[in-house]
This record gives structure tokens, C-alpha cells and sequence, in this order.
């Protein structure tokens, strides 16, 4: 994994990267927290993309979010609307996308889109550690 | 077929109970018989709008056939000279299954009346019947095709379960805090009841719809059932949804046939809404009928598409992604259970599909659990 944390660049932030999970389900928020947090991770949480939206735009998460980890199928502004809004708001933070339903089409339009992985539920602790590992990477280059 | 107009320039009605104004007049007929084969017959005729049953008569005053003749109000006779012999009658079909009956008959009809016994009776039975085990079929199989688009709600609802029981599975192996690890153990328990009641939701939804008799459903429970069901095919997270009901509301049907008809209406209406907008569910009991209602804020039906949407195959969805049966399905269920079904369109302001079912008395009856 790549030494690269976003606390070096802003200062006082001792963490591996700071990540933000948006999923309509409590219970998804709850294990992606407890799973990113024991590999050192500070996780934010949004229950839908209206909520990420704000989480982003406020205070200090426009320079020290890390990654997002994405849902789908939510309410009011949906994974798909979301990922539309970071993708132009916040070019350089990367996505991964955790969803309930394997779509091909939909994996291939958003990859194509620049998310960084595709993962179905019910995804490893090790897979999911891994794929926001390789966004943090992805992160740090963009920073260079 | 007629389609009344409304108030308000685009607001379009359609009953399918309105049949095309026959040519000729209707061909008037009479049931002699009420058993198996009379009640068959009786169900069939009564739903075709050029045929008039004008009464039905048998030795026994507990047919089934009889029973059923005073839920759709057919004139029920005691004597049989009394029924041939009203004027005007086409036609009397023998479904006694005596071989005596046809020459009783023949005695007594006016001149102008024919007569349908013997094995030409037995043939018209076995048709009704073919005919009724096709219609059976016809909804079981439009069922299962409706069944694939709930693939993406079944996926999430399942999915999101296995991922918490996975995440805390994972977890308990390092867990060393005895607290954390029964608590967690608890969530995997509740987990994975949730996992069972869906595959116990489309399992019973995905049967064959029951043979039992028709028994007293209660309503609002089964719209409860259908909005459950109908969330695996459409999001409904989205939508409002308002509840209009009206306490105790009863019909009489097949519980399995009217929450198809409800998870049918409940889908459309979300679809027409593209998943934004407020969905209805009104119910009520009025002095002679029980009235069911589905509303909808979404696209509207065409008016030019208003008169067909009851017809068999007629779909507006893209190819592979409709059967065009929903409607007609719905339109025989509705039929068997003696009730009608009416929409109301304002293009680009919603639909309101209007059920109206004889009304029923609760006292006594055997009501379907909730």
C-alpha cells in the first residue's frame, strides 16, 4: 500500500485517508465503517447521494476526502446522479462503486466513467481494503 | 367498445365492462343443471356481454350452481317449465347429465327455443373448462415472465443482508470483547431472517395461484402484501405513498389471483410515475359495493391507447419488456370475483384504476390472514 496519506498534504491528520460511504442501508454503512476503520481509515457516512453531496461541500471534506464508496440504488439523488456529481465537482477524488445488483452495462458505463472498481455485495473485508487501497494510489497520483 | 368522456378536455374513462353495442340482440339464454358443469357454464356466459343468461333451474336448491346464479344475480327458478317456457328464450342448455332430460325437454320447448343436451352439451363443458384452465395458465405464466424484472430488487434485498453477516462473520474472528461478539452474532441472526422472509415473499408469490374456493379476503392487508412484493420489481423509495383505508374493507376471490392483480397495478402505476410521484391506495366500503382504488401522478394514458390497454398482448413497453397480458389478466380476475375495473387518464397528470367489487358481509366468514 502506498505510504501516500492525505493528512501529510493538510496537516494533523494521523489517519490512512479519510472515506466516505454512501448507502441508503444502515447495516452496509455499519460493516464498510468497521471494516475501513480497523485498516486505519476515518469513514464518513451519507445515507444518499443528497447527503454525499453535502458531506462533500462541507468545511474541510473538499480537500480531505479520500475516496467515496458508492451505492446504486438509493433515494432521492441515486448512486448513478451522485457519481455524475463528483465526477465533474470532484474529478480527482476516486470512486468505487458497492452495489447490490451486478449489472454488466452499468459496471462497464462507470468504469468507463472513471470509477476506480466495481464491487458487488457481499464483498471480502480483504477485496474492499484492497479497492480502496488502489483508489488511495490513484489519489496520490493525481495529487503529483 | 364505448369510452365515456369526463370532465376536463383530456381526461379519458375506460370500463372494460362496457362491451361493443351488439348488432342484434342479445342471445337469451337458460341453464338447466347447477352442478360442476352449470356453475362452469353460468361463470363463462356471464361474462360475455352479447349473451343474457335469463335464469337457471335444478332439483337440488343446494347446487353450486344456484349459489353462484344469486352472487351474480341470475334469476333462479324452481320449477324448469318455468324457465323454458319464458318468451322470447333462444336457447336451453341441459347440463344435467341425465339422458332422460332431453326428451322432457324437447316436449315442453316453444318452437322457437333450441335446444343444447346430450354429448353437444358434454362438448360445450369440456371447452368451458379447456377455456377456464387456460385462462389459468395464461396469468400463472404472465406471473413468472413479471417475476425476471424483480431480479435487480431481489439482488439488492438479498445482497445487502449477506454483505452486514458477511462484514460481522469476519469480524467475530478477531472479536475479542464477549459483549461485542454476542451483539454482533444477534445482528447476524436478524440478518439472515430477513434473507428467509424474502425468499418466503416470492416463493409464495411465485405459486400457482390456489384452487381453493373463493373466501372472504381482506383488502388492506393485501395491498399491504402487494406493495411489499411489488418493491422487487419497482423502486419505491422514491414515491409517496398514501394509504386511504378504510377499516375491515372485505371482497370475495382468490387471495393468490387478487394480489397479482394488485402487485400488477401497484408496478404499473410506479413505472408511469419513472419512480417519482405519490401512489394511492384508497379503499372502501360503500352500501352495495366495495370500491378499490390506484392512483397515480405520473405520464397518463394516451387517449388513443385508453381503449385497447385491457386487450391481450397489447403493450407499450419496449420489446422483451412487457407481456402485454398484465391488464387482460387483471380484467379476468376482476370478472370471476363479479366486480369491475374502470381508469380514469389525465395525460401527464396520472392514472386511477377504480375496482368495484360486490359488496360482502365480514359476519361469520372465513377472512385470508393478513
Amino acid at each position: 500500500m502506498s505510504e501516500f496519506k492525505s493528512g501529510f498534504f493538510v496537516g494533523g491528520e494521523s489517519s490512512n485517508g479519510r472515506v466516505l460511504i454512501v448507502d441508503d442501508e444502515p447495516d452496509i454503512r455499519k460493516v464498510v465503517r468497521m471494516t475501513l476503520q480497523k485498516a486505519g481509515y476515518d469513514v464518513l457516512e451519507a445515507e444518499n447521494g443528497e447527503k454525499a453531496i453535502e458531506v462533500i461541500n462541507s468545511g474541510e471534506n473538499r480537500l480531505l476526502l479520500d475516496v467515496i464508496i458508492c451505492d446504486i440504488r438509493m433515494p432521492k439523488v441515486n448512486g448513478i446522479e451522485a457519481i455524475a456529481y463528483f465526477r465533474q465537482n470532484y474529478p480527482r477524488v476516486p470512486l468505487i462503486v458497492l452495489t447490490g445488483f451486478p449489472d454488466t452495462d452499468m459496471a462497464t458505463s462507470l468504469l468507463r466513467q472513471g470509477v476506480v472498481d466495481y464491487l458487488v455485495k457481499p464483498v471480502e473485508g480483504d477485496k474492499l481494503k484492497a479497492s480502496v487501497a488502489r483508489a488511495m494510489e490513484q489519489r496520490e497520483l493525481a495529487h503529483l | 367498445m364505448v369510452a365515456t368522456s369526463s370532465p376536463g378536455a383530456h381526461l379519458r374513462r375506460r370500463s372494460e365492462r362496457i362491451e361493443p353495442v351488439p348488432a342484434s340482440p342479445p342471445i337469451r339464454v337458460a341453464i338447466v343443471g347447477g352442478g360442476r358443469g352449470g356453475t362452469a357454464l353460468l361463470d363463462a356466459l356471464h361474462q360475455i356481454g352479447t349473451i343474457e343468461i335469463v335464469g337457471i333451474t335444478d332439483k337440488d336448491p343446494t347446487a353450486p350452481g344456484l349459489r353462484r346464479a344469486q352472487e351474480i344475480n341470475v334469476t333462479i327458478y324452481e320449477r324448469i317449465a318455468d324457465l323454458i317456457k319464458i318468451p322470447g328464450l333462444n336457447l336451453v342448455m341441459d347440463l344435467t347429465g341425465d339422458p332422460a332430460m332431453k326428451s322432457v325437454l324437447q316436449e315442453q320447448l316453444m318452437p322457437e327455443t333450441d335446444l343444447v343436451s346430450g354429448q353437444a352439451s358434454r362438448l360445450l363443458r369440456t371447452l368451458v373448462q379447456h377455456e377456464s384452465a387456460l385462462q389459468t395458465e395464461l396469468l400463472h405464466a404472465e406471473k413468472l415472465a413479471g417475476i425476471g424484472s424483480f431480479a435487480a430488487g431481489i439482488a439488492h434485498d438479498m445482497n445487502n443482508p449477506l454483505q452486514l453477516i458477511l462484514g460481522l462473520a469476519e469480524n467475530l474472528t478477531e472479536e475479542t470483547d464477549l459483549d461485542a461478539v454476542h451483539l454482533q452474532a444477534r445482528d447476524i441472526i436478524d440478518a439472515v431472517k430477513r434473507t428467509t422472509a424474502i425468499c418466503r415473499d416470492l416463493t409464495s408469490y411465485s405459486r400457482r395461484a390456489s384452487l381453493r374456493q373463493d373466501c372472504l379476503i381482506a383488502i388492506n392487508g393485501k395491498l399491504d402484501e402487494a406493495l411489499k412484493i411489488a418493491r422487487y420489481a419497482v423502486a419505491l423509495q422514491d414515491i409517496e405513498i398514501r394509504k386511504l383505508y378504510q377499516p375491515d374493507v372485505v371482497v370475495k376471490g382468490n387471495p393468490d389471483e387478487l394480489l397479482h392483480v394488485f402487485v400488477n397495478l401497484i408496478t404499473n402505476a410506479v413505472q408511469a410515475m419513472e419512480h417519482h410521484g405519490t401512489l394511492t391506495l384508497e379503499t372502501k366500503a360503500m352500501a352495495d359495493a366495495t370500491q378499490v382504488r390506484v392512483s397515480d401522478t405520473g405520464s397518463g394514458i394516451a387517449p388513443e391507447l385508453l381503449g385497447r390497454i385491457f386487450e391481450p398482448f397489447f403493450t407499450t413497453k419496449p420489446p422483451g419488456k412487457g407481456t402485454g397480458l398484465g391488464l387482460y389478466n387483471i380484467k379476468n380476475v376482476i370478472h370471476h370475483m363479479n366486480g369491475t375495473i374502470e381508469v380514469e387518464s389525465h395525460v401527464g397528470r396520472g392514472s386511477t384504476f377504480v375496482l368495484t367489487f360486490p359488496s360482502e358481509s365480514s359476519a361469520g366468514e372465513r377472512t385470508t390472514p393478513p
